[in-house]
């Protein structure tokens, strides 16, 4: 390696370090044996290695039924998002229809716009709908926000698939909802996989919604779990951060799974002129 | 019988339509009729439950000339604003170009500075929050045990510095997306004009300033999009780091309309604040993508 390599190589190394602090923090805290009192540095020091923490987590927070939640809310979310998106983007990139610029910039629109614009409302029809308190509130704002950014990446994706191919196949008597099922999904799963990944995230760490929508502590994802059990962990931040690391072990498993997509699918995306 | 095969061939002719109904109809319901929603609610006197009173404009009167909540959280905004797109930009971009240039374990090295962008900002705020305690905090004691005495701060109790260590953490979380949109960028790059320059002989610095970054122009662009409406959307951040405190020093446009609607059950004067927000979002928005040519390069470009 020349001298400015070197010196590039231990720049990122100290930066990545330090960098992953606060991730190795919450990993070290989680497993901080209960009888350490007073744990230094914030609790990057412990004393030993114990999974207790994670023992009294799921006799007392119940964590497998937050866990449930989540993923009740999230898969449906995704899969919704995956199909709503995907008839909308084929639609947009290969058919000519009423308005169709006009809904696509609408829908656009939403990417513009804060979601803690839409809390009280969103809470309001829920509550007119009595969907307060049920998956199914946060499944159909969930999906309705994440549609917009899954129509931009696949809409893309499918505009630069060749139109031969899909000419040939409308002449061997393929209908529309037949070239976007048997010709253009099968080709688009990098971005499709995107489309999962950020969905995924989105949906399994959204807060704010969350927050206003499910009251009961039976129905609430994980990410509202550290507010439940604040007040009963407060002194201890061992179940506590063994709390957060749950929370946070599928979104990396997620994002290691597809993170090869994420970056193929992007540059794909950003290099397409 | 002419009217109905009429109907029969528009409705074949702009088939489209089936195809965007779903995403129509969750659009319709879950964001247009919110948004008519809040312009009309914003002008009750309403708790949420009990009959509302039409008061006008009072709700923007007494935002505007008597609420020093809402003008902490607008000159939050503007601090948020230029002290987290900024600094994750540079610092993406020279991650980015370091991690392109073919030093080893850069994926590796990738993956991590990515990391904290997807580990929800629940988690951040609680480990964060670890970090930055008085007692026993990580900062404390490292200033208690190396004499480093000025990393020991009230960092989240000082209400002049809260709202810093705050988006502090911000950067923290997000220069990883910014150095990610940037590898992407510095990978679509022609390899001929990079070599050219190289043959001509443009140094290292004068390629990344003459070359490099002009050519990444859409990268900034999208960076600075999505920094502005990240930072018009900050909320889980806030609320588990200070919930806006202290006394307001940390409000920010969304956890003021939080606070409004639930805890003091201003569910009207809340809605006024969202019609703020949605307003600066919208006009922000649409002066980025009409004047600067803003895009979401994901794709769109």
């Amino acid at each position: 390696m020349k001298l400015g390599k070197s010196l590039a190589f231990a720049f990122v190394s100290v930066l990545a370090l330090i960098w992953l602090v606060p991730i190795i923090m919450m990993l070290v805290v989680s497993f901080m044996p209960p009888d350490q009192r007073a744990p230094r540095f914030g609790g990057l020091l412990i004393k030993g290695v114990s999974l207790k923490n994670y023992a009294t987590v799921f006799e007392d927070a119940e964590i497998v039924m937050h866990f449930i939640n989540s993923m009740a809310v999230t898969i449906p979310s995704v899969v919704l998002v995956v199909v709503i998106s995907s008839l909308a983007a084929f639609a947009l990139a290969r058919l000519q229809f009423f308005a169709r610029d006009i809904w696509f910039y609408l829908l656009i629109m939403t990417l513009m716009l804060p979601i803690p614009t839409l809390v009280v409302p969103i809470f309001q029809i829920n509550k007119a709908l009595g969907l307060n308190d049920s998956y199914l509130g946060l499944i159909l704002p969930y999906t309705a926000l994440g549609v917009p950014f899954a129509i931009v990446v696949l809409r893309s994706f499918f505009a630069g698939f060749p139109i031969e191919i899909e000419e040939a196949a409308r002449l061997d008597g393929c209908t529309r909802l037949g070239i976007y099922w048997r010709v253009m999904m099968p080709v688009s799963w990098p971005a499709v996989a995107v489309v999962i990944i950020w969905q995924f995230m989105t949906s399994w760490n959204e807060f704010i919604l969350a927050l206003v929508t499910m009251n009961s502590v039976d129905v609430k994802p994980l990410t509202l779990v550290p507010l439940v059990y604040s007040g009963q962990f407060m002194m201890r931040p061992g179940p506590m951060f063994a709390i957060l690391t749950l929370i946070t072990l599928p979104v990396i498993i997620v994002y290691y799974l597809m993170q090869r997509f994420m970056v193929s699918g992007l540059t794909a995306g950003a290099v397409r002129g | 019988m002419k009217g109905a095969t009429e109907t029969r061939n528009w409705l074949i002719d702009n088939q489209g339509l089936f195809f965007m109904a779903p995403a129509i109809i969750l659009f319709v319901v879950f964001v247009l009729y919110p948004i008519f929603y809040i312009f009309n609610a914003s002008l009750y006197d309403w708790d949420g439950i009990n009959q509302a009173v039409y008061i006008g404009i009072q709700n923007y009167i007494e935002m505007f000339t008597d609420d020093r909540a809402f003008a902490v959280s607008i000159r939050n905004s503007i601090y948020w604003t230029f002290l987290t797109i900024f600094p994750q930009m540079i610092l993406g971009f020279l991650l980015a170009y370091i991690l392109t240039s073919g030093i080893p374990l850069q994926n590796l090295f990738r993956i991590i500075f990515f990391m904290p962008a997807i580990v929800s900002p629940v988690v951040l705020g609680i480990i964060w929050q670890r970090i930055y305690a008085p007692f026993g905090g990580l900062l404390a004691d490292l200033a208690f045990e190396t004499d480093l005495r000025f990393l020991q701060q009230p960092y989240l109790s000082d209400p002049k510095i809260a709202i810093f260590s705050t988006i502090f953490v911000n950067v923290w979380q997000w220069t990883g997306f910014s150095m990610l949109m940037y590898v992407a960028g510095l990978q679509g790059l022609p390899e001929e004009v990079l070599s050219a320059a190289e043959v001509d002989g443009a140094g290292a610095r004068q390629r990344i300033r003459y070359i490099v970054v002009p050519m990444l122009k859409h990268v900034h662009l999208t960076l600075i999009l999505l920094g502005v409406i990240g930072t018009l959307q900050t909320f889980a951040l806030v609320f588990m780091l200070t919930k806006g405190g202290p006394n307001h020093a940390t409000e920010m446009l969304p956890t003021y309309i939080f606070l409004q609607a639930f805890p003091l059950q201003s569910m009207g004067y809340a809605s006024a604040v969202a019609v703020v927000l949605l307003v600066i979002a919208l006009s922000a928005s649409i002066f980025q993508v009409s004047v600067l040519g803003s895009r979401f390069t994901i794709g769109t470009k």
